[in-house]
């Protein structure tokens, strides 16, 4: 899972994607690699995972070997233009970059191809061994993971189709881009977790290299009935509900494909930073 | 008749519950001389089951085994292109529909799927043929979406980018000409290759026609909207509270006033208060260890919770009602109706005596 140069994590919105992100983050570091952790468009959780109040689009070192940013799509543009498409500064960029701003609102692939660009253009750096990407939420994953083609299909010539073809062909290689799905064991998130596996192995757009359940609740050990039989209490209460949720659970826990590795439901945790160190206890073994 | 209509939106981040809670309020509402509907967004495959949901489609059918309940799910496609019919010449609204930008912006722009579910919110009510309408909606900014989008939705069409190029007013046909003789736009067209930027004018310019009677239509919908009850879905989780807050400090600017937030999956503070006490009544030991240690986790996942809460109750002089933490996902139409049994407030909130 860490032996690539990128990383994308994504999943339905609220499942844990950006302490999952942060947390493989610590690992990598851990593990003497040079390690970036990027928070794309809309991403807000993960500078708190990463225990600062905000990140910037350049990056940030959090502890040895660990650094995080965020991409705000203003920056991503002017760099897009400047560094991958190489307009010239002599000309009027600021109205390109107005022109351009309004069409990524409006044309398919622009907005995804811009910022993009950005996490793909780190991973091809010497300055990193891993680019982590806390992605946008799995709903939004595909029309990313298909801009390149999107691109391709709409614009037959030009800087920004040559480069949505670099980008088509750094995803779709297994030896330098995977992408790990996080979900809860709930429904919703396992039926869109099981949607983009179908939708992704079905473009061939990105190795999946893992699926990560999150908030797992451990059994018991005690006979719902047993419980329900004592008389009412707090102790009764939580005993029942716990044991209510662990079933619920188990019913969507088989259904995750390739659910390779699983984190437990924390609880008590009053900051997020202490949810992010104490994951990357857990997953340490497993990946 | 034309009925008085009472709307409730129900919104919120991602995750939260928002579609279940927005089905469990319609049951609720519903009686058989009371017509309620509720126009629901992307609802899990059993919630859908359960209100006999099988497809996208703006027209509400009854749900089984509730008197006066009606249920849909929304469709922002055919929304769009109602709108399209309804507010653009016929002409270019042939040319619209048969663009293929059009289904990529009614999918894409970020507040697309909420301009539609105002749109059709709007037209509901307009119907005059419900007394309770609830409206789920999409979790786009943490549900923020659906009360700018109207705005947002007439900015876009005002032709931000052909409002640059050509000045404030509108164009005819033929500035395109020149337009791609600019040589700024040259460039342009060498970055993005072929006849891409002409082809989103184009597009830009047909629905830029649309703009006055869209503007018109977006005051309209946001009045229904200051008009109507609106309640705010959370959990105590870190992400969703801060979407809360993000809302709270937003929506002044368009003069709508959340009526509650809500709390789902709360847990009960008698459980914090209750942990490291002794527990009675478990004759067996073990049962007796395993029960004690289980409440101290679940106590204090309580407290965090009651810690989390600290800064949204009465933030904002808004009433904050918990929705209790239940083991059995209330899939059914009768778990449903048992889910808001014992929200304490919340009936006088949505009209309910």
């Amino acid at each position: 899972m860490l032996d690539r140069r990128l990383l994308i994590v994504s999943g339905k919105g609220g499942v844990g994607k950006s302490a999952v992100s942060a947390a493989l983050g610590i690992i990598a570091a851990r593990r003497g690699k040079r390690v970036l952790v990027l928070a794309m468009v809309g991403s807000t959780g993960l500078a708190s995972h990463l225990g600062v109040d905000t990140l910037a689009y350049d990056p940030t070192r959090i502890r040895p070997g660990l650094f995080g940013m965020a991409v705000d799509r203003s920056h991503a543009l002017d760099e897009y233009l400047g560094l991958q498409l190489h307009i010239t500064r002599s000309l009027p960029t600021r109205q390109l970059s107005n022109a351009l701003s309004v069409l990524a609102d409006t044309a398919p692939g622009i907005r995804e191809i811009i910022t993009m660009g950005k996490p793909i253009f780190e991973a091809w750096s010497d300055k990193w061994d891993l680019v982590i990407v806390d992605a946008p939420p799995i709903g939004q994953l595909q029309s990313y993971l298909s801009a390149p083609q999107t691109i391709t299909g709409l614009v037959p010539t030009g800087a920004v189709r040559e480069q949505a073809a670099r980008l088509e062909t750094t995803l779709a290689d297994p030896r330098v881009s995977s992408l790990v799905l996080v979900t809860t064991p709930e429904e919703l998130a396992v039926q869109e977790t099981r949607e983009a596996i179908a939708e992704v192995d079905a473009g061939r757009q990105i190795l999946i290299s893992g699926v990560i359940a999150n908030r797992v609740l451990a059994p018991l050990g005690i006979p719902q009935d047993a419980i329900a039989a004592l008389p009412d209490s707090p102790a009764r209460a939580a005993g029942l509900l716990h044991t209510g949720l662990v079933e619920a659970q188990a019913l969507w826990l088989d259904a995750i494909p390739r659910d390779d590795r699983r984190l437990p439901f924390l609880f008590g945790f009053h900051t997020t930073g202490e949810v992010a160190a104490r994951l990357a206890d857990i997953l340490e073994a497993s990946v | 008749m034309r009925k008085t209509t009472r709307t409730v939106i129900v919104t919120g981040a991602g995750g939260v519950g928002k579609t279940t809670i927005s089905a469990a309020l319609a049951i609720r509402l519903a009686e058989p001389d009371r017509r309620t509907v509720v126009m629901t967004v992307d609802p899990a495959r059993r919630l859908a089951d359960a209100l006999d949901l099988h497809s996208l489609s703006n027209e509400p059918s009854p749900v089984p085994g509730v008197p006066g309940l009606w249920a849909s799910t929304l469709d922002a496609t055919a929304s769009w292109e109602g709108v399209v019919q309804r507010y653009a010449d016929p002409d270019v609204a042939e040319r619209l529909l048969e663009n293929h930008y059009f289904r990529a912006i009614a999918d894409r722009f970020p507040a697309a799927q909420s301009f539609a579910g105002t749109e059709t919110m709007a037209t509901m009510i307009e119907t005059g043929s419900w007394d309770a309408i609830v409206i789920d909606t999409p979790p786009s900014a943490g549900g923020l979406d659906f009360f700018l989008a109207p705005s947002q939705t007439a900015d876009l069409i005002g032709g931000k980018l052909l409002r640059w190029l050509t000045g404030a007013q509108l164009p005819g046909r033929r500035f395109l000409y020149r337009f791609t003789g600019k040589p700024l736009l040259k460039i342009a067209d060498t970055v993005l290759g072929g006849a891409l930027l002409e082809d989103v004018a184009e597009f830009l310019l047909d629905l830029r026609t649309m703009y006055d009677r869209l503007a018109a239509r977006a005051s309209t919908i946001q009045q229904h909207q200051r008009r109507a009850t609106t309640l705010v879905v959370t959990t105590a989780d870190p992400a969703p509270v801060a979407e809360v807050l993000r809302f709270f400090e937003e929506l002044t600017d368009v003069s709508i006033s959340p009526d509650a937030v809500l709390l789902n999956r709360a847990l009960p503070l008698a459980w914090a208060d209750a942990v490291g006490r002794p527990v009675r009544g478990i004759p067996n030991p073990e049962i007796r260890a395993v029960l004690k240690a289980n409440l101290a986790l679940w106590g204090g996942e309580a407290r965090r919770q009651a810690t989390a809460m600290e800064g949204l109750a009465g933030r904002y002089g808004v009433p904050l009602l918990t929705v209790p933490w239940v083991a059995e996902p209330p899939i059914t139409v009768d778990n449903l109706s048992l889910l808001l049994d014992d929200v304490a407030g919340l009936d006088p909130i949505v009209g309910l005596t």
